[in-house]
């Protein structure tokens, strides 16, 4: 017992120590990417025995070390939940994240500052696992708020392109309306449970309080991308490929998801939250895999993609199945970055092209980067027995035969289809067929570094869905017995999805490009929600407030509505009162001799 | 009456006749009335401190103060009137004829 301590504490500290190293001359050398790739392998290594002891034992731990404050009945100090959650999603976290640093040793090479990079991507992994092993609202708002810096900071990493520094605020701004609902669900915390740690929490709460929920449901939409908070997302591809395969893609945005998951036990009695997590879910998940279907640029289809399986984690909760979520987010981490690493293999093989209009006939030339493009695209569409299989179609299994709302399952099952509908869009038109590039000498895939993660996350895209679900100790009862129709259902669409994308792709390809029809200029301007949400709000919310602060209260309020029209009215009734000539000297005058008479008079009359 | 009585009043009786009649120049008006103010802080003074009467003690200062404000205004009335017609002559201050 004494292991479990001492090892999760040792994996924390681990990643420190390189951002402490960075003060030192060491930074400016060329050994410090291996050195920050050595230690998150060591640090992988280390949170292997952790999760090794629950497997076996299936206890979990609670580290409540440095009590930092106490205001009024208030107690915050430092404290690490080791529970279920954040013991499987930090092995898995440091493996991707080890894949992701030895592929950007090979993307950013040419990079002068590469070592700045990798000292981003370990803070914000630091971040992340402060996030995920928090076991207080504070801790985790400080991991949360670190991974929104740190996803600012990597995307604008080319900060010369105002596009990306256009994508960067854009992340920025629509964290932070997720972050209002953050704040809101600890105030309501503090101010009614008197605490801000996740035990005390569940244990005063057992009849689920709507307003923290709906704060926390906000959160989540904001981090994760959800219908309405979503347009970051494929902006933030604006960053390299390694940033969007860490972040954008198995980490950063799951972090929403991942706080839901946390509140499981509030959430389990609260049947409204769940319809409209659930409604809120279905509706992204459509929404982007719409959108995915005709964009053109590799890196945007992928994060579509990706959103559309965040739509899909948050179908899951509303279902009641936080457990599914999470083994989703596992499983989806591997190959969602295989797939991101492998554009970046075509995207730097092809001379930084990115539309994949301009690419084709990659099959013969770059084999390994097919092989793993295609299994990842294989895995993600849930074909029996890759990764993709052990979580996805548990989850739509779950969806068809729960008590739940028709609406919400109609359309995750039409964005299940279209997911592989897109899928086939990427292949058909990246490997396949011949080559619309210009014939380039330097194709090529044989650097270790950026095989060898590849070829690591392929091997966990295929296995990993197995180990995980025979690892993981089961907390609900799962599903065993439905009728066939409903046990075929995702294989079905899936592969009626595969089927029509197959032939339209191949009867379509010698056909002329015709002009967009309204359909398709819907699906490519992301049904026209950042064109109109971008320019009119700010514009209504501006000229609002420069007629309330002009207008109103600078010319009316304080200038014409007292002043102005007291010296008005003052001159009318004069005018209108009096006829005077102005003459003052002998109105003066007048008045003196009045006052002499008077007092002569008064005088003389006592 | 006593002798300092008459003599303060005869003051104050000045400066309203300088007050009410002037030739020209809005600035001796507002030196007379300076002069009211004076002899009047001297009276309320004096008599005070005379009769020992303690609780209005304070009265002639906070005539003094609010005389200083009413000084102040008057000023920046002269300055304007000024600005507007290069002089004080008080023929100019004809405005509100009809």
């Amino acid at each position: 017992m004494n292991l479990f301590t001492s090892s999760t504490l040792l994996t924390l500290f681990m990643l420190t120590t390189p951002i402490v190293a960075s003060s030192t001359n060491f930074y400016k050398s060329n050994k410090y990417q291996h050195y920050v790739k050595n230690m998150t392998l060591l640090a992988f290594i280390t949170s292997l025995i952790p999760t090794t002891m629950f497997v076996h034992t299936n206890q979990e731990t609670l580290i409540s070390s440095w009590h930092w404050i106490t205001i009024h009945t208030l107690k915050l100090s430092l404290s690490f939940k080791m529970d279920y959650f954040s013991l499987m999603f930090m092995p898995v976290a440091l493996f991707i994240t080890w894949s992701i640093m030895e592929f950007s040793i090979w993307y950013m090479h040419s990079d002068p500052n590469i070592n700045q990079f990798f000292k981003y991507l370990l803070i914000f992994l630091i971040t992340m696992l402060i996030l995920t092993t928090a076991n207080n609202l504070f801790q985790l708002f400080i991991g949360w708020e670190g991974v929104g810096i740190m996803s600012f900071l990597l995307i604008g990493w080319w900060f010369g392109r105002s596009d990306a520094n256009t994508a960067a605020l854009q992340a920025i701004l629509y964290n932070r309306i997720g972050d209002i609902g953050f704040l809101l669900s600890m105030a309501w915390f503090l101010s009614n449970t008197n605490t801000w740690d996740l035990q005390q929490i569940f244990m005063l709460n057992q009849s689920s309080p709507n307003i923290p929920l709906m704060g926390l449901t906000l959160a989540a939409a904001g981090k994760s991308a959800q219908f309405g908070l979503h347009p970051w997302l494929p902006s933030a591809m604006e960053g390299p490929t390694p940033v969007s395969a860490l972040l954008h893609s198995s980490t950063m945005v799951v972090a929403g998801i991942f706080l839901l998951i946390r509140f499981y036990p509030l959430m389990e009695n609260n049947k409204p939250i769940q319809t409209m997590v659930l409604s809120l879910g279905a509706l992204t998940t459509l929404f982007t895999a719409i959108c995915a279907l005709t964009q053109n640029d590799i890196k945007k289809i992928i994060a579509f993609s990706t959103s559309s399986q965040l739509g899909l984690m948050m179908v899951t909760i509303g279902l009641n199945q936080p457990h599914l979520a999470f083994l989703h987010i596992c499983t989806h981490a591997f190959f969602k970055a295989m797939l991101f690493l492998c554009s970046g293999s075509i995207i730097h093989s092809l001379n930084n092209e990115q539309d994949i209009r301009k690419m084709g006939g990659l099959y013969k030339i770059l084999p390994f980067t097919t092989t793993a493009l295609i299994t990842g695209c294989l895995a993600l569409t849930g074909m029996p027995f890759l990764t993709g299989f052990y979580s996805k179609d548990l989850i739509i299994e779950a969806a068809t035969s729960s008590y739940t709302n028709a609406w919400a399952l109609l359309l995750t099952l039409i964005a299940t289809s279209l997911t592989a509908i897109y899928s086939t869009r990427i292949i058909f038109l990246t490997l396949l067929e011949q080559p619309r590039f210009p014939p380039l000498v330097s194709i090529n895939e044989t650097n270790p570094m950026l095989i060898n993660p590849i070829k690591r996350l392929l091997i966990g895209s295929i296995f990993a869905g197995f180990i995980l679900s025979n690892n993981m100790p089961p907390m609900t009862t799962p599903l065993m017995t439905m009728p066939l129709h409903l046990k075929l259902t995702a294989l079905t669409m899936t592969i009626l999805g595969f089927i029509l994308a197959f032939e339209i792709n191949s009867y379509s390809k010698t056909l002329k490009y015709p002009h967009p029809s309204n359909a398709t200029n819907f699906s490519t301007l992301l049904g026209y929600f950042p064109t109109i949400m971008h320019r009119l709000p700010p514009y209504l919310v501006l000229t609002m407030s420069q007629k309330l602060a002009t207008s109103l209260l600078d010319l009316t309020w304080m200038e014409v509505l007292l002043p102005k029209t007291t010296a008005h009215i003052q001159l009318k009734a004069s005018l209108l009162t009096s006829n005077q000539k102005g003459l003052i000297k002998l109105y003066f005058l007048s008045f003196l001799i009045t006052m002499t008479l008077t007092l002569v008079l008064f005088n003389y009359l006592e | 009456m006593s002798l300092v009585h008459i003599n303060i009043l005869m003051a104050f009786i000045m400066s309203l006749t300088g007050l009410l009649m002037y030739r020209s120049h809005l600035m001796s008006a507002l030196l007379c009335l300076e002069g009211m103010m004076l002899s009047l802080f001297v009276l309320a003074t004096l008599t005070i401190l005379n009769s020992h009467f303690t609780l209005a003690n304070m009265m002639p200062i906070i005539l003094l103060v609010f005389a200083a404000c009413e000084a102040a205004i008057g000023l920046a009335l002269l300055v304007m009137i000024s600005n507007t017609y290069g002089t004080d002559y008080v023929q100019n201050l004809n405005l509100l004829q009809c």
